[in-house]
């Protein structure tokens, strides 16, 4: 049951200065899945994302949400954003206000929700990312990764059937990494909400996302299942990219070391299980 | 600032009603002007630095040292008041005969500097509870509520958010500029300093667009609406603040009729 909630169908953007950011792209997120959009620096990302939750408008092509084109009326647009959220790279601009209780209640509150649903939404969403003990602290004496989780928080506050994240594990410590990610592969397992994220933390990929999208100056060069992406190594490399660490080795080991495996890894598990194999086999 | 910031997120009246103390302290400041009387400005003095100090936990060092900054400027401001120049000794209590003239403090003006002096402490007192005890985000709270200007409130809380931010970028950036000797010298400085403004002020400019297409991502629509959190409410505390304010004005009387007006 693979349906797409949300499409770019032949997406063309031009910036005002004549910059030309997106050249024909063609997206399927699919519902329930973390798709992973990679691409080096000035590929196109934030603006692909700001297509997404109609923040701008494409110059040519169409955003589906749902199969039906986006409705760029007031009350469309609306609808649009409570259901897809976006998460900005940097929180301290996605943060306005001091409160962390009342930042995580601005959204809610702006889909016009009786006041008693609001405060569950907003409680349900502090628990959800584990900040609960922060609520009282005012948002400048919060950590990067807690600003982070907050700024989840108060996407999470409007139940969005989709997030979009852009660049959701910037700046953090590998400990912080790893939380805002199994957060991530929690909320899309047990809510069942569809993630999208940008990144170029090639190594997290084969770990928690299940379809990849390679974008290189505004246009889609590669598409599939991280298995399928990482087979194409030079693509990969010929967009600033490069191979997730475990999958680079096991390249080195079959081209340099006349090991011959059975199927390509790249996470740690699978290279453990494919090398067992391997040596059980002498 | 930044201290008195990090002391009202810790005092322990953190959590009672921003209105309550809002009204207290500005009920209070009130009747300290108006009496304009030594003893009453010191009652309220007393009263106010012991709310502070015992009630909110501020450190009573860290107070002291709050309180300093504005006698400072009164002592200095005080002088020019008491000080008089004039022709004939007749008026003044002590005075210095220069060239031809006179320069001395006379009593009433000594009294009127002695009652200013403390009318301003006290109302200093007044104000340093409320910011000592009150967050921030809770004292917006109660401006949203008293029906300030909505317009207002949000210019205020967006400020101070992003003054934080703000300094934060500027630290930074004053940082990387030292480490490339960027204040060695005088000249270099005021270039360094210059270029730090200019460069703070497009950030500033970017963040705020960054900001706003965050907001409208989260369906703003001109309007900053937030939840309010609630707060510890007591009538009892109402009942204390009138008691304390009543007694002060039957107080201000008592001293205007048996002891004289300039008290």
């Amino acid at each position: 049951m693979d349906e797409n909630i949300l499409e770019a169908k032949d997406l063309y953007y031009t910036y005002a200065d004549g910059t030309k950011a997106l050249n024909g792209i063609n997206i399927q997120v699919k519902k329930g899945k973390i798709t992973a959009i990679l691409g080096g620096n000035g590929a196109g990302k934030s603006t692909l994302f700001l297509n997404f939750n109609s923040i701008l408008k494409p110059s040519k092509g169409q955003i589906l949400y749902k199969k039906k084109p986006v409705d760029y009326s007031r009350n469309g647009l609306k609808a649009l954003r409570k259901a897809i959220g976006l998460v900005f790279q940097d929180p301290d601009s996605q943060l306005f206000s001091a409160s962390v209780y009342q930042d995580v209640s601005f959204g809610p509150v702006n889909l016009k929700l009786p006041e008693e649903e609001i405060k569950v939404k907003v409680e349900k969403a502090l628990q959800r990312t584990g900040i609960s003990e922060l609520r009282e602290k005012p948002t400048h004496c919060l950590s990067f990764g807690q600003k982070k989780r907050v700024a989840i928080a108060g996407i999470l506050a409007m139940e969005p059937e989709v997030i979009i994240l852009d660049e959701p594990t910037a700046g953090l410590d590998p400990m912080g990494v790893g939380e805002i990610m199994k957060l991530l592969k929690e909320m899309q397992q047990e809510m069942g909400i569809s993630i999208v994220i940008a990144t170029h933390d090639i190594d997290l990929v084969p770990l928690y996302c299940d379809d990849v999208y390679v974008m290189n100056q505004g246009e889609i060069v590669l598409q599939g299942t991280p298995k399928e992406i990482f087979r194409k190594a030079d693509v990969l490399r010929s967009v600033h990219l490069r191979l997730p660490r475990i999958a680079h080795l096991m390249e080195i080991l079959e081209k340099e070391d006349g090991f011959n495996f059975e199927d390509t890894a790249s996470t740690i598990s699978e290279a453990r299980r494919i090398l067992k194999n391997y040596l059980h086999k002498l | 600032m930044i201290n008195i910031d990090k002391y009202a997120y810790s005092s322990a009246l953190k959590k009672k009603d921003p209105m309550e103390k809002l009204t207290f302290a500005l009920t209070t400041l009130g009747v300290c002007l108006w009496a304009g009387s030594i003893p009453i400005s010191i009652t309220v003095l007393i009263i106010m630095t012991t709310a502070t100090v015992k009630k909110g936990q501020t450190p009573f060092k860290f107070y002291l040292k709050l309180m300093l900054i504005p006698i400072t400027f009164l002592i200095v401001g005080v002088v020019t008041i008491a000080v008089e120049i004039s022709v004939s000794r007749e008026s003044f209590i002590a005075a210095l005969f220069i060239f031809d003239r006179y320069i001395g403090v006379s009593k009433t003006n000594l009294v009127t500097a002695a009652v200013i002096f403390f009318k301003a402490l006290g109302s200093v007192a007044c104000l340093y509870y409320l910011s000592l005890n009150t967050p921030m985000v809770a004292l917006l709270s109660a401006l949203r509520k008293m029906r300030c200007p909505k317009l207002i409130v949000e210019l205020m809380s967006l400020i101070y958010r992003f003054i934080f931010v703000l300094m934060e970028t500027a630290e930074t950036m004053l940082i990387a500029q030292t480490s490339r000797l960027g204040y060695a010298r005088l000249s270099s400085g005021y270039r360094s300093m210059g270029m730090l403004l200019s460069t703070l002020f497009i950030r500033a400019y970017k963040k705020s667009d960054e900001l706003y297409t965050s907001l409208e991502a989260r369906g703003y629509e001109g309007e900053l609406n937030v939840l309010e959190e609630s707060y510890e409410r007591s009538f009892r505390s109402y009942l204390t603040i009138a008691g304390i304010n009543i007694f002060l004005i039957i107080g201000t009387l008592l001293i205007k009729h048996y002891i004289g007006g300039q008290y």
